[in-house]
């Protein structure tokens, strides 16, 4: 017989999504329990040697290059460097290989001439189909504020600043009483091609 | 100061949801003395506030409540799942959700406020499927309001929208004006079909009421309403502290125990989370610990006297589970932006199909619009479609504004077979074992669904819909009733028209566990009713004794 493994402090209610993702007793699906493992590891092997020589988000030229290319993929001049700061740590320690992939696609980013993110966008597939995940990350990053699996930013996610003009992130209305009763904003049906091959949508379990 | 082993009051609640806290809070304000016991701790609104916003998958009910290790409740609608083992046929159709929390699973429920209908309660005289409940509409009606005023419910004047369920009172509470995907709908509905979409009563302040904010429409009523504008069960829990009744948090009742006769509850015992064991004595025991835990706490109390579970001489504690088993589906409207999203989750329903003469051979069902903020699974959508930049942010603003989600809650009917049993495989870390429920779509539900399958896609069409995304299989509304059902005869059934079981005088049961037919209604405020209703039968025992 399964039992449930009795170990717990009696607060661990009061852990945050966050927290709870990352403990085995609150949610042991395998991915979790992998990442226990390797965390508890990683731990083992730091401990009595101080922190490690380096973290994603000590890695300057890393988010230079991220910064970089996250301005190109969103077509924006201006982003947060602190929300890129986390999104780029958040994205290298779920993948260890985007570093790499990051650095690659600055490179050939920096080697030609790209007006749009969708001119990016479609070279990158072509000369790496393995560029289109790290792009998804980045998209997932800076327009849900989503990170290796988890929120680096809510209300400031890319989706409610360009959404502002018609509604609000859940939990932060601020229209006053019955605000929902006046006309939104009408949306064209939009005309623009997407750059990249279609993935298959998974819509996340209730 | 009593020590936890001389626990005593008039009356000892299992559970400290809508049921339990209302039956609390009603006791104490007449000067009974009340214990509830809860399993699950104690946890302040803000703090589940902060989890959703952390949450990663904003759609997870569940998500913001983690459960505790001694009062596990399932994390999540996914088969197989940790704590809720689901098997049969329609498995996956009965993966429910629920809390083991102070104030119970209305922490994360979206205030629908329905009563049922007359008919709903006659289900086998009038339409010869299921049972008939021990009472009529018309016993519940005064507790109907009663629960009305309780959670303060708006709704709809019943001269101009008569929702099929006669009132004595107009709703406590005015209408809530609707949001403008609503108004574009109920036009729709109402202009090229034969149908109607009327205003869900809804336990929802549209002024200030009870010490508690008008909405403001943050459009997070599930999984948390972050300002309380909504009423959950905690109020009650609130207000019956305030009376003098005393909630117990992480007190997990593990064993109802009985006199010599087995005619008496005279104690109920608990654990806390270390295992240590405390006995709690009283005049009359509530069992209100939400459908599957109710069955569950029966059956784990099994002893020589009671083999097969606490007041189960019939056998069905446990059988005829039910749910609004339904469907679900999402699409882009191809007409003007709706914006869903804009105030509360759940405020409009297509009603027509509640009750009909074809009741004889298919379930009645409701229809709800979602209006349901859909800027971050537009924003998902689209990236999985392949757009970056510019494009994704015109892409991200056309989905958000005009997707369309649709569910129904189709009637289920009370079937022996489909129980709810102890789990041979998992137990908990105090050595409880976790709920198991067979599960097979009846096939009055399943024709129900289909009808309604036909409905959605001549809405799609008449919205010139595209991009469909239907939930596979059917959808589990998080409705659970019948695993203590009422009837008149103790043979077939757990509990009287009183929600008295018919084998202890003194131990009632406060949940939809009770319930003969699901009808298509939320079931909460049908909850809380019979709650209230138990509330008066033990005042005036108690009057009396």
């Amino acid at each position: 017989m399964a039992a449930d493994r009795p170990c717990f402090p009696t607060s661990i209610h009061l852990s945050t999504p966050n927290a709870a993702r990352m403990n085995r007793a609150l949610r042991m699906s395998r991915r979790d329990m992998l990442l226990g493992a390797m965390g508890a590891a990683a731990l083992t092997m730091g401990a009595g040697r101080g922190t490690a020589a380096t973290t994603p988000a000590d890695d300057d030229a890393g988010v230079a290059q991220f910064m970089a290319l996250s301005q190109r993929l969103t077509d924006r001049d201006a982003l947060d460097p602190r929300i890129g700061h986390a999104l780029y740590a958040g994205i290298v320690r779920a993948t260890p290989q985007r570093h790499d992939q990051i650095q690659k696609l600055h490179d050939l980013m920096g080697g030609s001439t790209f007006g749009s993110a969708r001119e990016l966008a479609r070279a990158a597939e072509k000369a790496d189909p393995a560029f289109k995940d790290l792009i998804h990350e980045i998209m997932t990053g800076w327009y849900r504020g989503v990170a290796d699996q988890k929120v680096v930013v809510y209300r400031s996610a890319l989706m409610f600043d360009i959404t502002k003009d018609a509604i609000y992130p859940k939990t932060y209305a601020a229209g006053g009483p019955f605000y929902w009763t006046r006309t939104p904003p009408e949306v064209a049906l939009p005309k623009g091609e997407p750059a990249l091959s279609p993935s298959k949508f998974v819509v996340e379990p209730t | 100061m009593p020590s936890d082993q001389d626990l005593s009051a008039d009356v000892v609640i299992v559970g400290s949801g809508v049921a339990g806290s209302s039956i609390a809070n009603e006791l104490a304000r007449a000067g009974i003395s009340v214990i509830v016991l809860e399993a699950g701790p104690r946890v302040d609104r803000q703090h589940f506030v902060e989890n959703f916003r952390n949450l990663e998958n904003k759609p997870s009910y569940q998500g913001p409540f983690p459960a505790v290790p001694w009062a596990r409740h399932p994390p999540d609608q996914v088969t197989p799942n940790d704590y809720l083992h689901t098997t049969g046929p329609d498995a996956e159709a009965y993966q429910q959700v629920y809390l083991r929390m102070m104030g119970g699973t209305t922490w994360h429920w979206a205030g629908c406020a329905w009563r049922y209908l007359p008919s709903d309660f006659e289900l086998k005289t009038r339409y010869g499927q299921g049972r008939d409940w021990a009472l009529k509409y018309d016993d519940l009606e005064p507790f109907y309001y009663q629960a009305e005023v309780m959670m303060g419910v708006c709704g709809p004047d019943p001269a101009r929208e008569d929702l099929g369920s006669p009132r004595r009172q107009p709703y406590p509470m005015e209408a809530l004006p609707i949001s403008y995907a609503a108004q574009q709908f109920r036009k729709l509905i109402s202009e090229k079909t034969p149908y109607r979409v009327v205003h869900e009563p809804q336990a929802r302040n549209t002024r200030p009421y009870d010490n508690r904010p008008t909405c403001e429409g943050h459009n997070n009523c599930m999984p948390i309403c972050p300002i309380g504008a909504m009423y959950n069960g905690s109020y009650s829990v609130y207000h019956a502290e305030a009376a003098g009744a005393k909630f117990v948090p992480n007190a997990v009742v593990y064993r109802i125990e009985r006199d010599s006769a087995n005619k008496r509850v005279t104690a109920v015992h608990y654990y806390d989370p270390d295992k240590g064991s405390h006995r709690v004595t009283g005049k009359y025991f509530v069992i209100a610990a939400h459908c599957i835990e109710t069955a569950k706490l029966m059956l784990v109390s099994a002893d020589e006297q009671s083999p097969a579970g606490i007041a189960n001489s019939s056998g069905h504690v446990g059988r005829n589970m039910m749910d609004h088993t339904g469907v679900q589906v999402s699409f882009i409207s191809g007409d003007k932006a709706l914006w869903p999203g804009r105030g509360p989750l759940e405020t409009n329903v297509i009603d027509n199909f509640r009750d009909g003469d074809w009741r004889n051979e298919r379930g009645a069902y409701l229809v709800h619009m979602v209006d349901d903020n859909q800027v971050d699974l537009a924003t998902q959508l689209a990236i999985s479609k392949g757009y970056v930049g510019r494009e994704l942010e015109e892409q991200i603003r056309y989905l958000a504004s005009h997707t369309v989600r649709l569910f129904s809650h189709n009637e289920g009917l009370a079937d022996p077979e489909n129980r709810l049993t102890l789990s041979a495989t998992h137990k908990d870390m105090l050595g409880i074992p976790h709920p198991e429920v067979y599960y097979k779509l009846p096939e009055y539900t399943v024709k129900s669904c289909e009808h309604t399958r036909g409905l959605f896609r001549d809405l799609i069409g008449l919205m010139h819909g595209t991009d469909e995304q239907w939930t596979p299989g059917y959808f589990p509304q998080d409705h659970p009733a019948g695993s203590t059902i009422m009837g008149t005869d103790p043979k077939d059934s757990v509990v009287d028209g009183f929600c008295r079981t018919h084998d202890h005088e003194n131990l009632f049961i406060a949940s939809s566990s009770v319930f003969s037919s699901v009808g298509t209604g939320n079931i909460t405020l049908t909850v809380a009713a019979l709650a209230l209703r138990v509330a008066d039968t033990l005042k005036k025992e108690l009057a009396h004794a």
